[in-house]
């Protein structure tokens, strides 16, 4: 009896195992039969951002215009931390995305060297590079091969309330640290905060305002001279003075904090990207977002960053899984070249404020938002950009700045210490 | 012992086999891949190397991951000998069914449906320094002079973020609440005629006779202080100055930075800890095996 069970269940299990491998290779007959082809492309760029709703209606678009024969299915993950974490496990797996968003510099770098992404070079060589502005496409560059679509550009400029600082007096952003410090001292003297600093996760603003500091004194080349130039403590040096010009939480506190504290005017500068003008916005208290102004970071006279120096990157990196499926690997390049016509790009930028790597003309109608106009006119000004910090160290460094930071803003480091534990991470 | 027939032999292995195959696939093999890229330099993407044991002897160098450790020790002592004292206390309380217990029990219960994710988030605004009700309280009774950054300070902010946990005990107190209403209530008539007082009732019946839920409690308290992780990311994130760092943290931390082999070590360290724990308190609460 319990053979004759036995005999059954074993029966029962091959063809359960047969009826579900012939379902597999039906959908396989179907993609070599030209059916729809799905585009997987899990996406940051939904909910909350910016750019979602302008991105959601060119999907929307590009699925219509190829009606069963490609359709881009996105998937939703909103935080970037928890993505970026499922990108790496999946390729990681094997199981790489047919699109994926990434960030560039040390970031991209095991991306790159995994030889798990689909190389561009050759369809950017039939005129597809000619979109792309100046030499970009080198930070998608590895062993001579593009391996990703530079897209979202940023520059972080300081963003400021105008109004707070015309009530102590100032009709312009200062020019040089020294003034800056004297403003700082004077909105104090007034009880007003000058600046939204952060130490918690990858301490973002603080960082940002070191990179500044960084070139303001080392000049633009300053990552290539190493932890040893002098600029890097007294960059550290003036960052940890900046602390005393802001909120008591400070230590401690996330980029939501940090945002917030200037949002609701509690401070005067934060010192962001373009993407955050949609927050300024929504969620500035009431005339915030015409008092808010865009101004470059101070700069240091005599020391070997110039007046108007940018910290600038590319924010956002696309990037494909390589695909075995020549007829695939053909939908998703399409795909691709649709995200970067000009015109769709110029739609993203209009309605996001966002920045993009994608050159676009603009046309009589269309109307460029007002903060992010400036941030062009600065970038386009500048006479240098310089990646930030965090880009340009290697990940575990940036990974441990914020932790070396506090300590340092605690007493428990001197600047010089602060430096030297950064050394020490790096040269694990 | 009697003998086995061949067919039942067949029957248990196929009842046990679902658990193995799921067993084997959801622990074992996960463990020995942990194991086993313990000793490579991997940064999870491309081939790893072979570094042998330099991958632990980074660790045990590393300040931060020796802080870590300490933490979590930190953790699981406050897990095992403050909340689960202070959830026996409560359900021994409420066990007696004073006026209003049901409530009380509900009160004491409801943290548990609520995500740590949110109840972080909401610590987080308490213990703010510019709007959190901790320093407004403070202020309100006078001792303005008290209020601090509690979440930005190197010798606060660890306590802090322990502290508040081990005062969520709704989960221990209902297995042993459970526990206690199923002691017969004959045992304590008896007591009471012998003349034994309420507090000698509770030391020498109640408390032997949950002394498995308390093993039990104690156990999963001091695992989860040890696999410590939402509180303090969403809180600190292990700052500041990695001051209130742990072990799942620095893990995560170390995945982040691309660096799987000494991600996997501290896993290894972390699991033996854990066998550690769980055998210490079996030893301590001298727990008997089931006999067949």
């Amino acid at each position: 009896m319990i053979k004759q069970r036995l005999l059954n269940l074993i029966v029962m299990t091959i063809c359960f195992v047969l009826v579900m491998g012939f379902l597999g290779l039906g959908q396989n007959n179907a993609a070599a039969e030209g059916k729809e082809i799905i585009i997987n492309f899990p996406s940051i760029w939904v909910g909350k951002d910016s750019k979602a709703k302008v991105m959601d209606e060119l999907i929307a678009k590009f699925n219509e215009d190829n009606k069963e024969s490609i359709k881009v299915v996105v998937e939703e993950i909103a935080d970037y931390d928890a993505y970026e974490e499922k990108m790496r496990t999946s390729i990681a797996a094997g199981s790489v995305p047919d699109i994926f968003i990434a960030k560039a510099g040390s970031k991209i770098e095991p991306f790159f060297k995994s030889g798990k992404l689909m190389d561009l070079t050759s369809y950017m060589n039939e005129g597809w590079k000619d979109r792309f502005v100046g030499n970009i496409l080198n930070t998608a560059t590895y062993n001579d091969k593009i391996l990703a679509i530079p897209y979202e550009f940023a520059i972080t400029p300081v963003l400021y309330n105008e109004k707070l600082l015309k009530d102590v007096g100032y009709d312009s952003f200062p020019e040089t640290y020294d003034e800056f410090f004297v403003m700082c001292d004077k909105l104090k003297a007034n009880g007003i905060i000058p600046l939204s600093l952060m130490t918690s996760d990858n301490a973002w603003t603080a960082m940002l305002w070191y990179s500044q500091l960084l070139h303001a004194f080392g000049g633009p080349d300053i990552y290539e001279k190493g932890f040893d130039d002098p600029a890097f403590v007294e960059a550290a040096r003036v960052l940890k003075k900046m602390f005393e010009y802001t909120t008591s939480d400070a230590v401690g506190a996330n980029a939501a904090v940090a945002a917030g504290h200037f949002l609701s005017g509690r401070t005067v500068m934060l010192i962001n990207g373009p993407w955050f003008i949609g927050r300024i916005k929504s969620e500035g208290s009431g005339e915030f977002y015409t008092d808010v102004a865009v101004a470059n970071a101070p700069a240091y006279i005599g020391e070997k960053g110039e007046k108007g120096g940018e910290v600038g990157f590319v924010q956002a990196l696309i990037c494909a899984g390589s695909q075995k499926d020549k007829d695939r690997e053909a939908a998703v390049v399409k795909f691709l070249k649709y995200l970067t016509e000009p015109d769709n790009v110029k739609r993203l930028s209009i309605d996001s404020g966002a920045l993009f790597v994608i050159k676009t003309e603009m046309g009589e109608g269309d109307e460029m938002e007002r903060l992010q106009k400036q941030m062009v006119e600065l970038s386009n000004n500048a006479p240098y950009v310089v990646p930030h910090f965090n880009m340009s160290v290697n990940q575990e460094v940036a990974t441990e700045f914020p932790q070396a930071l506090s300590s340092m803003i605690l007493g428990e480091k001197s600047p010089e210490q602060f430096i030297e534990t950064l050394k020490e991470i790096n040269a694990r | 012992m009697e003998k086995l027939s061949i067919n039942s032999k067949i029957g248990i292995i196929l009842f046990l086999l679902p658990i193995i195959i799921l067993f084997t696939a959801f622990f074992i093999y996960p463990i020995g891949f942990l194991l086993v890229t313990s000793f490579y330099k991997w940064d999870g993407l491309s081939a790893p190397t072979l570094v042998g044991i330099k991958n632990y002897l980074t660790l045990f160098n590393d300040p931060v991951f020796r802080l870590s450790i300490k933490n979590n020790v930190g953790w699981l002592l406050a897990g095992g000998f403050i909340q689960v004292p202070l959830a026996i206390t409560v359900a021994i309380f409420l066990a007696r069914k004073p006026k209003g217990w049901e409530f009380l029990r509900t009160v004491y219960y409801f943290p548990n449906v609520i995500s740590v994710v949110a109840i972080s988030i909401m610590w987080m605004a308490i213990y703010n320094s510019g709007y959190g009700a901790l320093n407004g309280l403070l202020k309100l009774v006078g001792l303005a002079n008290l209020q601090r950054n509690w979440l930005g300070d190197l010798h606060l902010t660890y306590p802090a973020v322990v502290l508040y946990g081990v005062f969520y005990i709704g989960y221990f107190m209902i297995i042993i609440l459970a526990e206690i209403s199923s002691i017969p209530k004959q045992y304590y008539e008896v007591a009471c005629i012998d003349g034994a007082s309420r507090l000698q009732q509770e030391f020498y019946i109640t408390l032997p006779l949950i002394r498995n839920s308390i093993c039990t409690c104690m156990i999963i308290a001091m695992v989860y202080g040890l696999r410590q992780f939402e509180q303090t990311y969403i809180m600190t994130n292990g700052g500041p100055a990695n001051k209130t760092m742990v072990m799942v943290l620095y893990l995560f931390k170390k995945m982040h930075s691309f660096r799987y082999g000494l991600a996997s070590a501290s896993g290894i360290i972390l699991l033996i800890m854990g066998v550690f724990v769980i055998v210490g308190v079996r030893k301590l609460f001298k727990v008997e095996k089931y006999q067949m």
